[in-house]
């Protein structure tokens, strides 16, 4: 059984459908690659799944449980943890407090949110020597580590990712795709948004999205090909 | 020289209350961005809820001067709930005008119900007085109020850096980051408003019993502590809590200094002057006492 399975999703914004009924599913273990051009509406489809958006119909299970209409901060607790588009950390909180208020809701199990800083600083070194600085102070790449690392600390078994590639040199985004597959392999399940094709080859899986619809669902070395880029991505 | 002590003496208990309408003010700015002219109508408020507990129903003091705090409490979150709430997507100013229409409802009940006898008075904790050596006698209740206030200051600082304190500043920078770390903003508003009103309440229930008081009394009564509390917020950058603490603690030495024999003849000289200090401040330190720069 799939940990998280999308069926017939339609989101829109007021009456408006942005998303036309797409069907998915993320297997358990996976690193799951969503890609897509600016306004295909990937945004709108992690946004839904962390409980921001509600859906206009269709149906999400998480761990063969539906999702019902609940709050981000229920998503959470149930174990679903996104890492928002812009990054979004919290300016003038310290690394480390933003990483302490990412544990919110575990914040009561003092020795997981030890383990789990421990993991994210093993993660992002570079946030470990900058524990004290102020998160607005940060470079980009830097907090785009921190927002990764901040939704990471609540422990997550799904971690979804909305382009943390965005605005980060080549290699620096290959540092962060390479994180997302380390962190893949301590057991944690990530759907990561996309629009660099690059983030191809760290890939399980991999979706295409146009407009609103998936135009391809891919696994294992398939999603690899070159003409599969050219096909959609123009790449 | 004696004269400058006391009112050195004076300005700070008189300050005490400012700090704690202050911190409220600030608290709530920080938070909500909301310019709160209810703040010291919380204190009224919760003074006029301990007095009817005390006096009235004569329940035991120190259990009415507690209902006198939820009382306040109580108000706060109503005035979260029915009217920053809901204009929460209007314009700042909508809110500020909307808190200035929370204090003139509840000064209007007070007047409308306690318009009989029009002035009251709350017994004090303490009956004491003592004289300093410069012979300017100051009450025991004076005191109670900066330690209340030093002590409020203190936990009001452990409790920002705890992770509640730290989701209340994170609900303000980031909201929509705040909810996907599974923070409700909504939550953290209520209890922000809570908290503020309960350091309303606080300079109110100690300062109400100082003399006699009426209705609005920390508005514009006797111990009127809004625009005080208003200008050592603006002090402190809006920001600050040891600076509204500090800037409390000045605005009440400078108010003091207006009634100095030297400007004896001058009508207006406290206001005057802490008019003038407030421009001279805020040429020399924009941002405001106690604040960094770098957190601006
Ligand atoms: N709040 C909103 N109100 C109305 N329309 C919206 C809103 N947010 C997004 N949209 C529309 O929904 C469509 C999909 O947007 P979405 O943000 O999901 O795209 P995306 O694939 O994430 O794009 P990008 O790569 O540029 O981030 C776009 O056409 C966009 O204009
Ligand atoms: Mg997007």
């Amino acid at each position: 059984m799939a940990l998280l399975e999308v069926k017939d999703l339609v989101v829109g914004y007021d009456a408006f459908p942005v998303l036309h009924g797409i069907n998915f599913s993320v297997e358990e273990g996976e690193l799951c690659v969503l890609l897509g051009l600016n306004g295909a509406g990937k945004t709108t489809t992690v946004s839904t799944i962390a409980g921001m958006l509600k859906p206009q119909s269709g149906s999400m299970t998480f761990d063969g449980k539906e999702l019902k209409k609940g709050s981000p901060s229920a998503r959470v607790a149930g174990g679903i943890s996104l890492c928002p588009e812009g990054r979004r950390v919290f300016p003038r909180l310290s690394v480390r407090q933003n990483l302490r208020l990412g544990s919110w809701v575990r914040r009561k199990e003092s020795k997981t949110v030890r383990r789990q800083l421990e993991l994210v600083y093993d993660y992002f070194p570079r946030l470990a020597e900058r524990e004290g600085q102020l998160a607005g102070t940060l470079s980009g790449g830097e907090q785009q580590m921190l927002a990764v690392a901040r939704a990471m600390m609540s422990k997550p078994r799904l971690l979804l990712i909305d382009e943390a590639s965005l605005g980060l040199s080549p290699t620096l985004a290959r540092t962060v795709w390479e994180v997302t597959k380390r962190i893949k392999a301590d057991g944690t399940t990530v759907l990561m948004v996309e629009q660099n094709a690059g983030a191809l080859p760290y890939a399980d899986r991999a979706l295409i999205m146009e407009k609103g619809t998936l135009v391809y669902t891919g696994v294992g070395d398939e999603i690899r090909d070159v003409n599969l880029r050219e096909a959609y991505l123009g790449v | 020289m004696e004269e400058l002590a006391i009112a050195l003496t004076f300005g700070v208990l008189q300050g005490s209350v400012y700090s704690l309408v202050a911190l409220g003010i600030v608290l709530v700015y920080r938070v909500s961005g909301v310019f709160n002219f209810a703040q010291a109508e919380f204190g009224t408020t919760g003074l006029f809820g301990a007095y009817i507990a005390v006096v009235l129903w004569e329940w035991p003091f120190y259990l009415g001067l507690l209902f006198g705090l939820v009382v306040a409490i109580v108000m706060g979150l109503l005035t979260e709930r029915l009217v920053i709430h809901p204009l929460r997507n209007q314009s700042k100013v909508t809110l500020l005008v909307g808190t200035a229409g929370v204090a003139l409802t509840v000064i209007g009940i007070q007047f409308w119900q306690f318009n009989d006898p029009l002035i009251r008075q709350l017994p004090k904790i303490s009956d004491a007085v003592y004289v300093t050596p410069f012979g300017a006698p100051i009450m025991a209740q004076q005191l109670i109020t900066l330690a209340v206030l030093i002590v409020a200051a203190a936990a009001l600082a452990v409790f920002l850096k705890s992770p509640a304190g730290l989701a209340m500043q994170a609900a303000q920078q980031e909201p929509v980051a705040c909810e996907l770390v599974g923070v409700s903003v909504r939550r953290v508003s209520m209890m922000t408003w809570g908290i503020a009103a309960l350091l309303g309440g606080l300079a109110g229930v100690l300062s109400g019993a100082y003399t006699i008081f009426t209705a609005g009394f920390l508005t514009f009564g006797v111990g009127k502590a809004l625009l005080p509390g208003f200008i050592a917020a603006v002090l402190a950058g809006m920001k600050s809590m040891p600076g509204a603490v500090a800037g409390g603690l000045v605005v009440g030495i400078v108010e003091q200094f207006g009634g100095l024999k030297m400007f004896g003849d001058v009508p207006g000289a406290s206001a005057l002057l802490l008019l003038v200090f407030l421009v001279v401040v805020l040429l020399l330190r924009p941002q405001g006492l106690l604040v960094r720069k770098a957190t601006a």
